[in-house]
């Protein structure tokens, strides 16, 4: 009976919490809000940001679309934008609340997704490349040759990280197409490079800060922020920007159709337009943001660091995955399921 | 003059798979509790001892507030599930043998045979809707889905108990004219107690591992300790969801040594 009394009491006390004055509702990837940023604007504003995480883009998809789920803001990827816009989840930005829009970097302004950025505004961006270890391996590492015809003194000792779309898109761009493709015979040929490759590679798993730090695997199909930690510790570690090509991802900030507190979203989404604020972004999570003139604030690891700033002889490579056809994620899956036997 | 009763302990290989099993259950444990203290910011890599990550999580609000939702939610849940499921075990066993009873028991169990994700994806839906509709978004649906998928581990051991029970006790009590209500109150209750501990226990036990249906119906700021941890999965982990780990393995591990010492002294 007291246990019933105290969960009444403890309801009566969260009911209001979501609707009440200055508070804001953040629904983002687990472990990617910079905590100093949240202090700093409640500091500013006087407004407290609960933060909530999720670990993949369908299930924040999922829980908005069941509704009622009382977020204000959400960070979808670049290539599930379209969804959200489509489904009527997100919102259309009133510009003329957003002062500080123009802060935008001019080429992350007009992007497939989202051109104009009148529904997203830019949280983080990296890119999926090679982690080698150039101590095992002195050659070129700009190649997905890494993973897909593996140099003989990194056989058996290269791992690909198990993300469908990344891979795929990697060896689709390998033989000379372009990701979320239906054309059959650039799939075939995709398909045979990595069943070749295959047996080369010694897993296909997570973890690649870990186990590239300290030289469990040799090389890494890898994502450029974790490349960057790995570097830090075992400075052999580099990053390659496969010249075929590469894939890019971007997670953005949006403001729900459902939004309760859509004032304090706005004051929010202008406040991470701040170059100093976006650079707070950036040093948490080891990510670049999308916002001009942030280096300056970055720290002096990231400033420099080839892993974060594209080098631009390499930049021309970089995809961003669109959002792909039924028919296209159907080919993917269907070579996806084949590599995994 | 061998000893021909039949004893487990003497097939062979019995030495080998028991110790085997014993391994394969602790190692990881093990492991994981050993990383907690480690100097480096690695969870495979040993760099000497410290206690810098449960200063560390010690010190992170985020898991502040994740720990006390985790509480809030496991001590109502497991508070409803078993003054339910106690409820349950008497309608079930203290009456005769009725039509349906084999059904009564299987959508009491439901939870524990329906796959979690079914469930959470039901929960999903029909809780929006309710949240839509009624505007409220407090902790009270995760409360409440924790108490369903609670209740069938807090009914298995109570049930077990007043089916072990003596039955000629409650008969006594009442020929020596105690009424229905003295006799439960003063005979029943106070025998069935160590099973009601037990199933309050597991029940929440059970509530604060959850993280399926948990991630499903929660919404805003309600993240709990495992939901907490399962967002920390793409970035990179350090010895912090260790530490955290660890402390939780230590409160259940108190939690059940209380209840051995507690029931012991009962029997």
């Amino acid at each position: 009976m007291k246990n019933l009394l105290t969960a009444t009491a403890l309801l009566m006390a969260t009911t209001g919490l979501t609707h009440a004055e200055g508070v804001l509702n953040l629904y983002n990837w687990g472990n990617y809000t910079s905590p100093e940023l949240l202090a700093k604007f409640e500091a500013e504003t006087g407004i407290k940001v609960t933060v909530t995480d999720y670990d993949s883009n369908d299930v924040a998809l999922a829980k908005i679309e069941a509704g009622g789920a009382g977020f204000d803001l959400v960070v979808p990827s670049h290539s599930y934008v379209p969804i959200w816009v489509e489904k009527g989840l997100i919102q259309q930005l009133d510009l003329t609340r957003l002062p500080n829009h123009g802060n935008i970097a001019p080429e992350w302004m007009d992007v497939s997704w989202d051109a104009g950025r009148t529904y997203t505004i830019p949280w983080q961006w990296g890119s999926v490349g090679m982690a080698v270890n150039t101590s095992v391996y002195s050659g070129d590492i700009n190649t997905s040759a890494i993973f897909l015809d593996v140099p003989e003194e990194l056989k058996g000792k290269i791992n690909v990280v198990p993300e469908m779309t990344d891979i795929v898109s990697l060896a689709v761009l390998y033989v000379g197409g372009e990701p979320c493709t239906e054309d059959t015979a650039v799939l075939q040929k995709a398909r045979d490079v990595l069943l070749a490759a295959k047996p080369d590679w010694i897993s296909m798993d997570y973890g690649a800060t870990e186990r590239l730090s300290n030289n469990d695997w040799a090389a890494s199909v890898n994502w450029n922020g974790s490349t960057m930690r790995a570097r830090l510790a075992n400075s052999p570690v580099a990053y390659g920007y496969p010249k075929e090509g590469y894939t890019l991802f971007m997670d953005s900030v949006a403001l729900l159709s459902d939004a309760q507190n859509v004032d304090e979203a706005y004051k929010f989404l202008d406040f991470i337009m701040v170059p100093e604020n976006a650079a707070m972004i950036s040093s948490f999570a080891r990510y670049a943001n999308g916002i001009s003139g942030t280096a300056e604030f970055m720290p002096a690891d990231m400033q420099t660091a080839p892993e974060v700033m594209i080098p631009a002889e390499f930049a021309a490579a970089g995809v961003f995955t669109p959002t792909c056809t039924g028919k296209a994620q159907e080919y993917m899956t269907a070579i996806w399921t084949e590599l995994q036997k | 003059m061998a000893d021909r009763a039949f004893s487990a302990t003497r097939l062979p290989g019995f030495a080998t798979i028991a110790i085997g099993a014993f391994v394969m259950l602790y190692l990881p444990i093990i492991t994981l509790v050993t990383y907690s203290f480690n100097a480096t910011n690695s969870i495979s890599d040993w760099g000497g001892f410290s206690w810098q990550w449960y200063v560390k999580a010690w010190g992170n609000d985020t898991v502040k507030d994740a720990t006390y939702t985790s509480l809030v939610i496991a001590v109502s849940a497991a508070g409803i599930a078993t003054i339910v499921a106690t409820l349950a075990a008497l309608g079930t066993t203290r009456r005769r043998a009725f039509n349906g009873q084999t059904f009564i028991y299987v959508i009491i169990n439901q939870p524990l045979m329906v796959p979690e994700i079914v469930t959470a994806v039901a929960l999903l839906i029909v809780f929006g809707v309710i949240k839509q509709a009624s505007g409220y978004q407090g902790l009270a649906y995760l409360i409440l889905a924790h108490a369903a998928f609670c209740t069938p581990f807090a009914y298995l051991p109570i049930r077990a108990r007043l089916e072990g029970m003596d039955l000629s006790l409650e008969t006594a009590a009442g020929d020596l004219y105690a009424s229905p209500w003295q006799t439960f109150r003063h005979v029943t209750l106070p025998l069935l107690a160590p099973g009601i501990m037990a199933g309050a226990m597991l029940a929440f036990v059970i509530s604060l591992d959850d993280v399926v249906i948990t991630e499903f119906v929660k919404s805003g700021g309600q993240d709990t300790l495992s939901t907490y941890m399962l967002g920390q999965l793409r970035r990179a982990f350090t010895p912090e969801v260790n530490a955290i780990s660890t402390a939780l393995l230590a409160a259940t591990v108190l939690l059940l040594i209380a209840f051995f010492l507690l029931t012991r002294n009962r029997e």
